[in-house]
């Protein structure tokens, strides 16, 4: 019987060990050729036989790596900071009043998540040059709160009904605590899982998205990391320019790479989030 | 509720969100259907109305139906086989083993990257002689077979769908792993005594408690293979030919290509017909299912 099991659990590990290996093995190939140089044109299936960072150094100025990593890292923050402070605003009212306003409101905003955002782009250019909004490095962020709070207002509606009681709420009333003080103290603090899980989806997205920073960024060094990467194209059907692409695929998805192992539970918690209890 | 606590004056903390949601998101969408009945090139600005004209040509060409074909067919396959992919994984992640942190995160790691980088990564995979199954394949001997993916009319559509559940599959994983920690093992020993084999613990215990994951993944799947762009754009162009437009490709490309965006318009309104039309019975349908279940 415990031979029986020890078989099962050796099967079952070697099972997911093929699995991972299928599944990760374009990026192994990736890295292994990312650190070779540039003109080191052995079949790229001979793994690991060259170890430089030649084709890293010359990505990363090709690139313009530092800069492009600052300009992701405000696109994103600033995008995130404002989401959550809107979506979560939003979801207090929707989530509290039981009224066909706040259901309407509800679903009007849940809609837009059928909403691609290639569609919008098409009115909005001409759009935002009649606002007199300056096209530039910062436009983008107004397109990723907007596409960002369909589901962030889901998330944080469904967790503020779910599991923020009413009554702590009047107690604070009965204290003499007003509306404003009563959810930036007392119910926006709560609200700190969903809010993690907000930062975690959206930032994600946002950070990976070439589409509207491509659309609205012109300058190269306004542009962000995925930005930057649009660089390249055209030497993926390239083979002796595959170890420098390589390199700045690398070096393009290492700061996400990094965050993801160093907050992992917070990655799974987020994620999960809005979908067990539903 | 006492309507004192939860005053209508709440409904101000909606407004800001509001106010960004309808600039730029909802009247762009209005926008859409005025410019869907005019000449507009998006750069002279005293356009035409020219009433269904940009409907009747895109009815009469080909582009409209191989991109609504080819949408459909890539939210079938990323809908059925990438969910079924993902809840077997899931399962085989269920079991009591160690390690099982590891594997999640291997799975997971590719949803990590960006479209763009996703799409150089499998553009070397998929090319013909030099990537990575062609060299594979002639290192094992294959050399008669056909690995022209990219460039081919009867595989481009199915390479690029490959790409786009191997990307997402983690985030499925992760929502099926979450809803399969809600299932109670007493259940599951009570329909062991019972006398269930595995396929009926499965499906009338298993399969029910996870309702919730199953809706929640299957409607975010639909809604992303309707909305497919990315690896049409990075990967392909649309081609060989049409044969990997999908709607949405196709409207970015008569809009910002051709300088088309009346017709554009057009097809982005047909494209959100389609798209609302089957969103809305898929959540019909899974929220009956769920109610039932």
């Amino acid at each position: 019987m415990r031979t029986e099991s020890l078989i099962r659990k050796l099967g079952t590990h070697l099972l997911l060990l093929i699995l991972v290996f299928i599944n990760l093995v374009p990026l192994i190939i990736v890295l292994s050729s990312s650190l070779r140089s540039p003109r080191n044109m052995t079949n790229p299936l001979n793994w690991f036989n060259e170890f430089t960072f030649d084709s890293f150094i010359s990505a990363y100025t090709r690139m313009h790596f530092p800069i492009a990593l600052w300009n992701s890292m405000v696109l994103t923050s600033v995008s995130v900071v404002f989401v959550v402070l809107l979506a979560a605003m939003a979801a207090y009212p929707m989530a509290r009043i039981r009224s066909r306003t706040s259901k309407f409101l509800y679903i009007f905003f849940l809609a837009g998540l059928v909403v691609p955002g290639q569609m919008v782009l098409i009115p909005i250019i001409q759009m935002i040059k009649s606002l007199g909004i300056p096209l530039g490095q910062y436009t983008p962020i107004l397109m990723f709160i907007t596409c960002s709070l369909p589901f962030s207002t889901f998330l944080y509606t469904g967790f503020v009904r779910s599991s923020v009681p009413e009554e702590i709420e009047e107690a604070a009333y009965i204290d003499g605590a007003g509306l404003m003080k009563r959810f930036w103290k007392i119910v926006f603090p709560l609200l700190l899982p969903v809010t993690v899980s907000v930062i975690i989806t959206q930032g994600v997205w946002i950070w990976n998205d070439y589409f509207f920073n491509m659309v609205f960024i012109t300058k190269t060094l306004d542009a962000p990391l995925p930005v930057a990467m649009l660089g390249f194209l055209g030497d993926q059907q390239n083979p002796a320019q595959w170890n420098v692409l390589f390199a700045a695929c690398i070096l393009c998805a290492l700061p996400l790479l990094l965050m993801f192992f160093a907050l992992q539970k917070y990655f799974v918690g987020g994620l999960t989030m809005g979908s067990v209890k539903g | 509720m006492n309507s004192a606590v939860m005053k209508k004056t709440m409904y101000f903390f909606v407004l800001p969100a509001l106010l960004f949601y309808c600039i730029f998101w909802i009247f762009p969408i209005l926008k859409l259907f005025q410019y869907s009945v005019t000449d507009y090139n998006g750069y002279v600005q005293n356009f035409n109305y020219v009433g269904f004209n940009n409907f009747k040509t895109l009815f009469q060409e080909e582009v409209l139906v191989t991109s609504i074909k080819n949408t459909l067919v890539y939210t079938a396959i990323t809908v059925i086989l990438g969910n079924i992919i993902a809840l077997l994984l899931a399962l085989l992640l269920n079991a009591n083993i160690r390690a099982k942190g590891f594997y999640r995160s291997a799975f997971y790691i590719p949803t990590l990257f960006s479209a763009i980088v996703v799409g150089f990564i499998w553009s070397y995979v998929y090319m013909p002689q030099e990537g990575l199954i062609a060299s594979f394949l002639a290192k094992i001997g294959l050399t008669n077979w056909d690995t022209n993916f990219l460039g081919s009319y009867s595989k481009a559509l199915y390479s690029i769908i490959a790409v786009d559940i191997w990307k997402n599959i983690g985030t499925s994983v992760i929502i099926f792993l979450a809803g399969l920690q809600t299932v109670p093992h007493e259940l599951l020993e009570a329909g062991k005594i019972d006398g269930a084999g595995k396929w009926k613990l499965f499906r009338f215990i298993t399969l029910p408690m996870l309702a919730t994951s199953v809706t929640i993944n299957i409607t975010l799947s639909v809604i992303n293979g309707l909305k497919a762009f990315d690896f049409p754009f990075i990967m392909t162009n649309g081609g060989p030919g049409i044969s990997t437009n999908t709607l949405i490709y196709a409207m970015y490309k008569m809009a910002f290509t051709d300088q088309l965006f009346g017709k554009a318009s057009a097809l982005g309104i047909i494209s959100f017909a389609i798209i609302i039309a089957i969103t809305i019975v898929c959540v019909l349908t899974l929220n009956k299912k769920e109610v039932s279940a």
